[in-house]
C-alpha cells in the first residue's frame, strides 16, 4: 500500500515533469558572436536556450569551430548569424552539423556598404590577416542597423515558434526603444565635440557603419602586409595621414593585439586613449557585457579622448 | 568638418543581397574534376586517372577517361601538396623525392574560383636523401624529414606550385624517424636519441622542440614519449605519444604546448601514432590500437572518444566536404562511415575482400582517398581502382589499372571555366 501511494506521488510528479517539459522546452538559438547573442538573448528573453559560438573578446574572423559548435548546430531550432562574408567558418560548419535549422541572416534588409579594397585587416599575433569581402560586415556599428537584426530576429523566433510570437514581438519593440534612446545619446555626445576633433585611429577598419552614422571619422593601416617592407611603408602612410588630418586619439581593441597600434602610436606621437569593442562584447566584468554598454562605452571613451584638450 | 569628411571616404551604398550570383551567368561552365595518382606496389611507377562526373547510364566502364603513366625510382608514398597543384611522391626505401604537377589549378575569385586544368607532368628536380619519410604541408612550407640524413628539407609551397624546387635544409641534432613542422612563424622538429651501443634497443625518441630554421633549440623540449604522427586542424598542430597526444598552437609569446593524456576509460597499453585533422571543425581522428580509433578535441573535455572497430584498421580518411565525417576500412573487407561528432559508426559496407592486417605493414592492402562525394579505394589484388558513393557506400565504377595499385593521392575539386 506504502508502495502503491509512493507510485502515485511518483509517478505523477513524473507525468506533470514531462508535461511541463513539453512545454517549456525553449526554442535553441546559436548566435554565431556574442553580439547578436546579446540581440537574440534580449528578444528571446526565458523562451530560448542560447549559445554564441564565438564568445567575448574573441575574433570572429579566425575563429575555428569546435565539435561541440556543430553539436549545438545540430540541435538547433534558428541559427542567427551576421551574413556578409564576416562568419567564414559558417558555411563548413552548417554542412558537417547536418542542421537543419532556420539560418538567419540578420543583415539582410540593411544597407550595406563595400569594402573598398575588397576586404579589410585584423591584425593577431603581430600578424596581418586579411578578411576578404565583397561587403563591409561590421554593420552593427550603427545603431539604426541594430535595430534592423532585431527585427530579423523577432522574424526568425516567430517563425520558429508561433506560440511564443507575441513574447518575441513585445520585447523586440521594447529593445528598440532602447535602441532609440542610445542612438540619440551617441548623436548628443558627437555634437558637443569641436567641429575639428572627429578623427581617431584604429587598427581594425570596423568603424565605417559607425562612422556615416554618427560622423566620428576613423584612420586605420590599409594594405599592411606579413612582409616587413610593406608594412613598414603603409604604417608611414599612416602617419602622414594621422598628421594631415589632425586625428587626436588612437585606441586599442579587444579583439587585437595592441602592438601594431603602439608602434603607430609611438611613430605619430600619441598614446593610446583606451580600447573600443568592435567585433565582440567584453565578458561580464568588463565595460561592454552588452551591446547597449559597447557602444555607450565606445562613444564614451572617443568622446572623452577628443574633448581631452 | 563631417560632410567633407564623409565625401572623402567615398563609400558606395548597395543593397545585400543582390551580390554577385549573376554576374557569371553567361558564358562560364561548371567543372568537377578529380584526378587520382596512383603508386604501384612493386613497379616504380606512378598512375594518373581523371575521374570524371559519373555517368549513371553508362555505369560499369572500366576505363579512365584519360590517363598518363610517370616512372619513378621506387615505391611511392604520395600526397597532394600546395594546395593540389603539385603531387609529392617520397620513396623511402630508394631514397628519392619525384614531384609531379598535377595539372589542376584553383584561382580564387571569392564568390568562385575558376579551374585550369592541363596535362600533368614530371618535375625535373629529384630530391635524393637517405630515407626521406614523413612529409608535412602546412603553413605555406612543404617539409620533408630525411629519417637517415639528421635534417629536414623545407619547400616553399608557393615556389613548388610553379614547379620550382627552392630547398633549405633544417639540421636535426641526431638521425631518426620523425618530422619537421612549421607552425605560424615557428618550426617544431621532433627530437631523435644518440644511436645505441651494439645490441642495445633505441631509447624512444623524447618529444617536440621549436627550433630556429638553423636547427637551434627554443626554448625547453616538449615532452611525447616516441612521438610519432602528425596532424593540423585549426589553431592545433597534434602528435601522438605514450602518454597521449601532444598539441602546440602558435600562441602571442610563441608555441604553447598541452598533454592530453589518454584518460582511464581509454583501452590501456595502446597508443596514437598516425593522426588526421580535420578541415572546418577543429578536431583529430587518430589510431588507437589495431582496431580502435580516437576523436581528439584539442580545446574541450572530453578530449579523447574512443571508437571501437568490428575488425583490424587497413586504412582511414576524414572528408574534407564533410568534416563531421570519416571513413575506415577493416580488413574483413568493409568500408565504414564515422560521425565525428557522435564518435560512432553510422554505416557500413562490403566493398572489397578481405585483406588481413597479419604480416608487415607495408603488404599490398588498399588505401582509400576522398574526391568529393567519392571514396577512392585501390585494391591491389584485384588490380582495380573502385570508386564507393559516400554517401550509399556502394560501388557506382571501377578502373583497372595494370600491376598492384596502392599508394594514392587526390587533387582537384570544382570551379568555372570562361
Ligand atoms: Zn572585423
Ligand atoms: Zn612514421
Amino acid at each position: 500500500m506504502r508502495d502503491w501511494l509512493q507510485c502515485i506521488a511518483a509517478c505523477s510528479a513524473m507525468t506533470f515533469a514531462s508535461t511541463f517539459a513539453a512545454q517549456a522546452e525553449p526554442l535553441n538559438v546559436v548566435a554565431t558572436f556574442s553580439i547578436i547573442g546579446d540581440f537574440a538573448a534580449e528578444v528571446g528573453g526565458e523562451r530560448i536556450a542560447l549559445k554564441a559560438l564565438v564568445g567575448p573578446d574573441s575574433d570572429s574572423h579566425v575563429y575555428e569551430p569546435r565539435p561541440a559548435d556543430a553539436m549545438a548546430l545540430a540541435q538547433a531550432d534558428v541559427v542567427l548569424t551576421n551574413g556578409l562574408e564576416f562568419e567564414g567558418f559558417m558555411t563548413r560548419l552548417i554542412a558537417s552539423s547536418g542542421t537543419q535549422a532556420e539560418i538567419a541572416t540578420l543583415t539582410d534588409g540593411i544597407e550595406t556598404m563595400e569594402e573598398p579594397g575588397g576586404g579589410h585587416y585584423h591584425y593577431n599575433n603581430g600578424q596581418a590577416i586579411f578578411h576578404a569581402g565583397a561587403h563591409d560586415p561590421h554593420a552593427w556599428q550603427s545603431v539604426a542597423n541594430a535595430k534592423a537584426y532585431v527585427r530579423n530576429i523577432a522574424a526568425a523566433f516567430c517563425a520558429a515558434d508561433a506560440e511564443g510570437c507575441p513574447v518575441y514581438e513585445i520585447n523586440a519593440t521594447r529593445y528598440a526603444d532602447a535602441l532609440d534612446v542610445l542612438d540619440a545619446e551617441i548623436r548628443g555626445l558627437v555634437a558637443t565635440l569641436p567641429g575639428d576633433r572627429r578623427t581617431v585611429v584604429v587598427a581594425h577598419n570596423a568603424f565605417r557603419y559607425f562612422e556615416v552614422a554618427y560622423g566620428i571619422h576613423f584612420l586605420s593601416p590599409q594594405g599592411v602586409s606579413t612582409e616587413s617592407e610593406a608594412a613598414a611603408a603603409d604604417v608611414a602612410g599612416l602617419i602622414r595621414e594621422i598628421r594631415e588630418t589632425g586625428a587626436a586619439a588612437i585606441f586599442a581593441e579587444n579583439i587585437s593585439d595592441t602592438r601594431l597600434l603602439e608602434r603607430i602610436a609611438a611613430e605619430a606621437g600619441l598614446t593610446l586613449a583606451g580600447t573600443l569593442y568592435s567585433d565582440a562584447l567584453s565578458g561580464p566584468e568588463g565595460p561592454a557585457p552588452t551591446y547597449l554598454a559597447m557602444m555607450r562605452h565606445n562613444a564614451g571613451v572617443i568622446a572623452a579622448a577628443l574633448d581631452a584638450i | 568638418m563631417y560632410r567633407q569628411l564623409a565625401g572623402a571616404t567615398a563609400m558606395a551604398m548597395v543593397l545585400a543581397g543582390t551580390a554577385f550570383a549573376q554576374e557569371h551567368d553567361h558564358d562560364h561552365e561548371d567543372v568537377t574534376l578529380y584526378r587520382v595518382f596512383v603508386g604501384d606496389h612493386a613497379a616504380p611507377r606512378v598512375t594518373v586517372v581523371d575521374l570524371e562526373a559519373h555517368d549513371h547510364e553508362e555505369e560499369g566502364h572500366d576505363h579512365a577517361d584519360e590517363s598518363w603513366t610517370f616512372e619513378t625510382t621506387g615505391q611511392v608514398k604520395l600526397f597532394g601538396v600546395a594546395g593540389g597543384a603539385v603531387v609529392a611522391a617520397v620513396q623511402s626505401d630508394d631514397d628519392a623525392v619525384h614531384f609531379f604537377t598535377s595539372g589542376i589549378s584553383f584561382h580564387d575569385h571569392g564568390d568562385h574560383a575558376d579551374i585550369e586544368v592541363s596535362d600533368p607532368a614530371a618535375i625535373n628536380t629529384v630530391l635524393t636523401g637517405p630515407r626521406p619519410f614523413h612529409l608535412v604541408d602546412h603553413g605555406g612550407s612543404v617539409i620533408i624529414n630525411y629519417d637517415q640524413g639528421g635534417y629536414a628539407e623545407i619547400i616553399d609551397a608557393h615556389h613548388l606550385s610553379h614547379g620550382e624546387v627552392e630547398i633549405t635544409r633544417l639540421p636535426q641534432s641526431e638521425p631518426h624517424h620523425g618530422f619537421v613542422a612549421r607552425l605560424g612563424d615557428h618550426w617544431l622538429t621532433t627530437v631523435g636519441t644518440p644511436a645505441p651501443a651494439e645490441g642495445k634497443e633505441a631509447a624512444p625518441r623524447p618529444g617536440l622542440q621549436e627550433v630556429t630554421i638553423a636547427g637551434e633549440a627554443v626554448g625547453d623540449l616538449a615532452t611525447c614519449t616516441a612521438i610519432h604522427g602528425e596532424a593540423f586542424s585549426g589553431a592545433y598542430l597534434a602528435a601522438g605519444c605514450r602518454e597521449g597526444v601532444l598539441t602546440a598552437t602558435a600562441g602571442a609569446d610563441g608555441v604553447v604546448f598541452d598533454m592530453l593524456e589518454y584518460p582511464a576509460d581509454l583501452p590501456q597499453g595502446v597508443t596514437t601514432g598516425t593522426i588526421l585533422g580535420a578541415t572546418g571543425v577543429q578536431v583529430f581522428l587518430g589510431n588507437y590500437g589495431p582496431n580502435g580509433l580516437v576523436v581528439i578535441d584539442p580545446a574541450d573535455a572530453p578530449h579523447f572518444r574512443y571508437i571501437e572497430l568490428p575488425f583490424r584498421r587497413v586504412d582511414f580518411v576524414l572528408d574534407p566536404a564533410n568534416p563531421a565525417h570519416g571513413y575506415v576500412l577493416t580488413e574483413d573487407g568493409s568500408l565504414h562511415r564515422l560521425n565525428l561528432l557522435q564518435a560512432a559508426i553510422t554505416g557500413s559496407a562490403k566493398v572489397t575482400e578481405p585483406y588481413s592486417m597479419d604480416g608487415h605493414w607495408n603488404d599490398p592492402r588498399p588505401r582509400i582517398a576522398m574526391a568529393g562525394d567519392d571514396i577512392l579505394m585501390t585494391d591491389p589484388d584485384a588490380g582495380l581502382l573502385r570508386v564507393i558513393s559516400a554517401e550509399t557506400l556502394e560501388e557506382e565504377d571501377t578502373i583497372a589499372l595494370e600491376g598492384t595499385p596502392y599508394n594514392l593521392a587526390v587533387v582537384g575539386g570544382s570551379g568555372m571555366t570562361h
